[in-house]
C-alpha cells in the first residue's frame, strides 16, 4: 500500500475527536446567539479517485473536506446554516445565521430535538486495509476494472468509468444531549457506457459497487463487468416491442425505481401527516402482494447505508416496512415523531448541508419462490423484461410512465431481441397487488439496496 | 461578496514555469426557505468555499481541492494535484497533450442581480413563501397540501491559469416553487409550477407573478383529479416551449456534448449531414439570448473561456459540437466555453448552459388547426437521453387535439423517441420564444444549472399511455 498523495494517514478516532470538538464549539456559539436548542452534525471525507474516459484513465483526484450543519430552535422556530470553514470566526458566524434565521421563522411546537438514546456498540465500519489504499492504488485498480471491461469485446465502448476509496467521519452533539460519532471507509466503482457496431449504436447502461471488505472487491469487480458488458453488448440490433397489456418482468434496479421507491416514499409520517400519501390510513392493511417483505436493515454490512445512528444520533435498527404485503410501520424521523408524541424510528437522513430529511437506510426485500432468473423468464413465457427505467414515478398518486431500458423481449422464457422505444407505464400502488412472483435469488443494486427481481401483471406496454 | 481572490491565486501560480496549473476559487452561499401546510421545513443559509486545483504534468491530469483559501495551503494542493497526476502517468494509455493556445477571460464579470437580491430581508421572502403557500392550500377544498419553496444561490469564481486566464465572476440564481396536492375519492394529483433566473426579484417574475403561478399549479391539481389517461402510440404532438427546451437538452445537447461524441454518441461522424428537419436551428449558448435571464447564464467557463454562442444545427444541418478545451484541441476546433464545475472540489466537464431551438413564424393557433389527430403537451418532468439518441421525458399536462381542435385536459405522459428522427418530422416552428427550463438542474455524475426552451415546435413522438 502506498501513502494517500493527501499525505495524510485516515486517522478515525483522531478525525471523530476533531469533529465532537467543532460540533461542540458550534452549538456554545448557538447558545450564544439566542438559541433555546441547537444540534450540530459534522462530516469529514478524505477521498482519493481515479477517472476514467473513452476506456483511458483521465484524472487522479485527491480530496479532503470538512463540513458542518447546525440546527437551531428558539421559542420553537426553525433555523439552520452550514459551513465548511472551521476557523472560530467562521463558526461563530454560521451560528449568528441560524439563529438570526429561526428569529424571524414561524413557531412550530414540533420543533424540539430528540433525547439521546442508547445506541448499539459500532461493528466498526472501517477495514485499514482500505483505508490505508492510496492514490497510486486507486488508479491501478481501477486501471485493472477498465481493462477487464475493454478486453471482453472490442464493440464495448466505456464512456466514464471511475475507482475511489472514500475514508469519512460524522458526529453529532446536540444540547438534548447526545453526542455520538463513527466512521467508515469503503471502496466503490462504476463504469458507465454502450457497445458500437458500426452503425449501431446500443443504448447505454452503467454498473457498479461500493464495498467495505477489501476481500470482496475483486469478486465485485467480475460481477460487475458481467453484468455491464452482457447489459450493453446485449442493446445492439434493437428492434420495436409489441403493444400489449400485462405481465412484465422487472430487474432489481427497475422494480425498485417503478414500485418500492413510491412505496417508501408514501410510508414517510410527514408524508402521511401532510395528506400527501397514498398509505394515509392503511397502517395494518394489505398494500402488496404476501409474497413482499420490505425491511429497512442498517445492520447489513454489505449496504452502504448500514450504521449505528441516524442524522439526529437516533438509534437504526433493523426495522420492517411491510411484512407480507401488509403495511407494518411508518417512517418517523425526530420532526415527524414529535407531531404525533412519539419516539423516532431512526430515520433522519441526510448530510451536513441540510435539516435532517426523512427516508430509509438500508433495504433489503426478502427473496420469493419464483427462483432463478431462468426460471422467472420462463413464468413470464413471453413479453417485456426490463433492466433499467427512465422515466417518471408520481409519489403522491403512483402513476409511473417512462422507457424500458435495456430491455429485452421474451418468447418461450428465451431472450429473442433487443427493445427500442418501448414505453411502459402504469400505477405502482395498484399493480403492488398484482406482483405474480419475486425471484429467490436477490442483487445488491449498487451497494446500497437488496432485492429481487419481479414480475409484475397489468403493465401497460407501448411500443414505438 | 466581492471577495475577488484572484491576486491571491496569481501569487501562487507565479513560482511555476513548467507544468499547467489551473486554480479555481469558488464560493457558494445559498439562502432557502421551504413551507408545507403552514410549516416552516427549510429556512437555510449555507456558505462553502475552497479551491480546485487542475494540474497537467508528463501528459497527465491531477486534480486536488482545499477548503483553506490561504497561499500556502493551495500551494500544498497543487502538489497534492502533481502526485496524483504523476500516480497516473504509469497508467495512462495516450499521454495528453499540452492544450494549445486560446484566447482567455481576464477581468471582472458580473451577472445583474446579485447585488440587488443580497440586500433583499430574507424574512421577505420567507412572508411570501408563508402567504403563497397558504393561498395555494385554501384556492380548494380538494387541496390536501401545498408546499412553497424559494432559494437564491450566490457565486462567486476566480479562475486562473498559467497560460493567462485570471477572471473573476459573480452571479446569483434564485428559484420559486408551488407545489399542490388535490384529492379526492381516494384519488391524489399534483400541480407544480417552477421558475428560476440568473438574475434579480423582478426578471424571476417577468413572465407570471408568483400569485399566477400558485394559482395555475392548484388548478392543475384539481383539474387533474379524474382526468384520463391518453392512448399509447406514436402520435403528432404540439411541445410546448418548456418540453421544446426538454427536448433540445435530453434529445440533442447530450448526445453532442464532445466527450459523449468521442465514446461513440449517436452524433459521431453526423458533422455536415442533415439530422433535423430544414426548419430545425439549435443552439447553446452561454448568454441568455432573446432577453434577459436565462438560468444557465454563464459568461466566463470553469476553465477561463468566455462563453460563446455555439450553433449546433443550422437549419437541419448537424454544425458544431459542445467543447471544453482537451476536445477542442482533439477536433481542432475553438473550444466553445462549456467546461463547468458544480463545486470547488469537483474537475469541470462539458456540460450546456442555455440550450434552445429559434423561433420560427408559425402561431400556436395556426399550429392546432394543422393537426387532425394528436396531442397538445406541456408542463415539464424530468427527462433522460441514450447514447442511441433515445429521448424520454415526462410531461404534466396533456390536451387532445381532434380535426384541429384543443380537447380535454388528460394526465401528462411520459414521452419518447429517436432524437435526430423525431426533428425530422418538425413541419411547424412557433414565432414565439420563451425560456422555461430555468429552475431544472441537469445530471452527469456532478449537476449543473441550465436552462433552455424555444417556441412551440410541432412533431412526431411516441406517446407513453395507458393501453386498454
Amino acid at each position: 500500500m502506498s501513502a494517500p498523495a493527501t499525505e495524510t494517514i485516515f486517522e478515525p478516532a483522531l478525525e471523530e475527536k476533531r469533529l465532537l470538538e467543532r460540533c461542540e464549539r458550534l452549538i456554545e456559539h448557538a447558545r450564544k446567539a439566542g438559541a433555546d436548542e441547537a444540534e450540530a452534525f459534522g462530516v469529514f471525507g478524505q477521498v482519493s479517485r481515479a477517472d476514467f474516459e473513452h476506456g483511458d484513465l483521465k484524472l487522479g483526484q485527491v480530496d479532503d473536506g470538512t463540513s458542518i450543519g447546525l440546527r437551531v430552535f428558539r421559542d420553537r422556530k426553525l433555523g439552520f446554516s452550514s459551513t465548511n470553514q472551521t476557523d472560530d470566526g467562521s463558526l461563530e458566524q454560521t451560528a449568528k445565521d441560524a439563529a438570526t434565521l429561526a428569529s424571524f421563522s414561524v413557531a412550530d411546537e414540533a420543533n424540539r430535538l430528540p433525547a439521546v438514546r442508547e445506541l448499539e456498540e459500532s461493528p466498526g465500519y472501517v477495514q485499514p486495509a482500505v483505508s490505508a489504499l492510496g492514490i497510486d492504488d486507486v488508479v491501478a485498480r481501477g486501471s485493472e476494472f477498465v481493462h477487464k471491461v475493454a478486453e471482453r469485446d472490442a464493440r464495448i465502448s466505456i464512456d466514464k468509468a471511475d475507482m475511489s476509496v472514500s475514508c469519512s467521519s460524522l458526529a453529532v452533539t446536540s444540547t438534548a444531549g447526545v453526542r455520538t460519532s463513527d466512521s467508515d471507509a469503503a471502496v466503490s466503482f462504476s463504469v458507465f457506457g454502450m457497445a458500437v457496431d458500426g452503425e449501431d449504436v446500443g443504448g447505454f447502461d452503467y454498473w457498479g459497487d461500493t464495498v467495505r471488505d477489501l476481500g470482496r472487491l475483486d469478486a465485485s469487480i467480475d460481477e460487475s463487468v458481467d453484468r455491464f458488458c452482457d447489459a450493453v453488448l446485449g442493446n445492439l440490433g434493437a428492434a420495436a416491442a409489441e403493444t400489449y397489456t400485462g405481465p412484465v418482468l422487472f430487474a432489481p434496479a427497475a422494480w425498485l425505481s417503478i414500485f418500492v421507491s413510491p412505496l417508501l416514499g408514501a410510508a414517510s409520517a410527514i408524508a402521511v401527516q401532510r395528506g400527501r400519501s397514498a398509505l394515509v390510513g392503511k397502517l395494518g392493511e394489505v398494500v402488496a402482494v404476501p409474497a413482499l417483505t420490505i425491511v429497512d436493515d442498517p445492520t447489513d454490512l454489505e449496504l452502504t447505508g448500514a450504521g449505528t445512528f441516524d442524522r439526529e444520533g437516533q438509534p437504526m435498527v433493523r426495522f420492517p416496512v411491510v411484512e407480507d404485503g401488509v403495511l407494518r410501520s411508518f417512517l418517523y424521523n425526530g420532526y415527524a415523531a414529535q407531531v404525533e408524541g412519539r419516539e423516532s424510528t431512526g430515520h433522519a437522513t441526510g448530510g451536513a448541508r441540510s435539516v435532517p430529511g426523512l427516508g430509509t437506510h438500508a433495504i433489503s426485500i426478502a427473496g420469493g419462490a419464483g427462483g432463478t432468473r431462468a426460471e422467472m423468464l420462463g413464468a413470464l413465457g413471453r413479453g417485456l423484461f426490463v433492466q433499467r427505467f427512465s422515466g417518471t414515478v408520481d409519489a403522491a398518486s403512483g402513476d409511473f410512465s417512462g422507457v424500458a431500458k435495456s430491455a429485452r423481449w421474451i418468447e418461450n422464457g428465451e431472450v429473442v431481441r433487443s427493445l427500442k422505444e418501448t414505453l411502459i407505464s402504469g400505477n405502482a400502488f395498484e399493480l403492488l397487488k398484482q406482483v405474480g412472483a419475486l425471484s429467490t435469488e436477490t442483487e445488491n443494486v449498487f451497494g446500497s439496496t437488496r432485492s429481487p427481481s419481479a414480475i409484475v401483471d397489468g403493465v401497460s406496454v407501448t411500443a414505438g | 461578496m466581492n471577495s475577488d481572490p484572484t491576486d491571491l491565486l496569481q501569487e501562487v501560480l507565479s513560482g511555476i514555469d513548467e507544468d499547467f496549473v489551473e486554480l479555481r476559487f469558488h464560493k457558494k452561499r445559498t439562502r432557502s426557505l421551504s413551507v408545507e401546510k403552514g410549516r416552516v421545513d427549510q429556512a437555510k443559509i449555507s456558505e462553502h468555499t475552497g479551491v480546485g486545483v487542475r494540474v497537467l504534468t508528463g501528459g497527465s491530469w491531477g486534480f486536488a481541492s482545499t477548503d483553506r483559501v490561504d497561499a500556502e495551503t493551495i500551494k500544498r494542493s497543487v502538489e497534492g494535484a502533481r502526485r496524483a497526476a504523476r500516480a497516473s502517468a504509469a497508467q495512462k494509455r495516450d499521454k495528453a497533450a499540452p492544450l494549445p493556445a486560446t484566447e482567455l477571460a481576464r477581468g471582472r464579470f458580473e451577472a445583474p442581480g446579485t447585488s440587488e437580491l443580497a440586500g433583499r430581508p430574507i424574512e421577505e421572502s420567507l412572508g411570501m413563501v408563508l402567504r403563497l403557500e397558504e393561498q395555494a392550500r385554501n384556492s380548494s377544498s380538494a387541496i390536501q397540501s401545498a408546499g412553497c419553496s424559494y432559494t437564491e444561490v450566490f457565486e462567486e469564481k476566480g479562475i486562473v491559469t498559467t497560460d493567462g486566464a485570471k477572471a473573476w465572476t459573480q452571479l446569483v440564481r434564485p428559484e420559486f416553487r408551488i407545489m399542490a396536492v388535490a384529492q379526492r375519492d381516494g384519488e391524489i394529483q399534483r400541480g407544480s409550477e417552477a421558475v428560476g433566473v440568473t438574475g434579480g426579484w423582478d426578471c424571476l417574475f417577468r413572465n407570471a407573478t408568483a400569485e399566477a403561478l400558485t394559482d395555475k399549479a392548484a388548478k392543475l391539481a384539481v383539474d387533474l383529479l379524474g382526468a384520463g389517461y391518453p392512448d399509447g402510440g406514436r402520435k403528432r404532438v404540439l411541445l410546448s416551449p418548456s418540453l421544446v427546451g426538454l427536448l433540445t437538452h435530453e434529445a440533442v445537447g447530450h448526445t453532442v456534448e464532445a466527450d459523449f461524441v468521442m465514446s461513440g454518441s449517436v452524433a459521431a461522424g453526423k458533422l455536415g449531414t442533415r439530422v433535423a428537419s430544414d426548419l430545425v436551428t439549435l443552439c447553446d449558448s452561454g448568454a441568455s439570448e432573446y432577453y434577459d435571464g436565462a438560468g444557465g447564464t454563464l459568461l466566463v467557463d470553469d476553465e477561463g473561456v468566455a462563453t460563446q454562442n455555439t450553433t449546433i444545427i443550422r437549419n437541419g444541418v448537424l454544425e458544431n459540437y459542445l467543447h471544453d478545451r482537451a476536445s477542442a484541441a482533439h477536433f481542432e476546433v475553438a473550444p466553445t466555453g462549456n467546461a463547468r464545475a458544480w463545486e470547488y472540489d469537483d474537475e469541470p466537464l462539458i456540460r450546456m448552459r442555455n440550450t434552445y431551438i429559434a423561433p420560427g413564424d408559425a402561431t400556436l393557433e395556426e399550429m392546432i388547426a394543422d393537426i387532425e389527430d394528436g396531442f397538445l403537451l406541456d408542463g415539464p418532468a424530468n427527462g433522460q437521453a441514450d447514447s442511441n439518441g433515445e429521448f424520454m421525458f415526462g410531461t404534466r399536462e396533456a390536451y387532445r387535439i381532434v380535426n384541429g381542435k384543443k380537447g380535454e385536459l388528460m394526465r401528462g405522459v411520459n414521452i419518447s423517441g429517436a432524437a435526430f428522427d423525431v426533428l425530422k418530422t418538425v413541419d411547424r416552428v412557433g414565432a414565439d420564444f420563451v425560456w422555461d427550463l430555468g429552475s431544472g438542474h441537469c445530471g452527469k455524475g456532478q449537476p449543473a444549472k441550465v436552462d433552455a426552451g424555444g417556441p412551440w415546435l410541432s412533431c412526431e413522438v411516441i406517446v407513453g399511455g395507458r393501453n386498454g
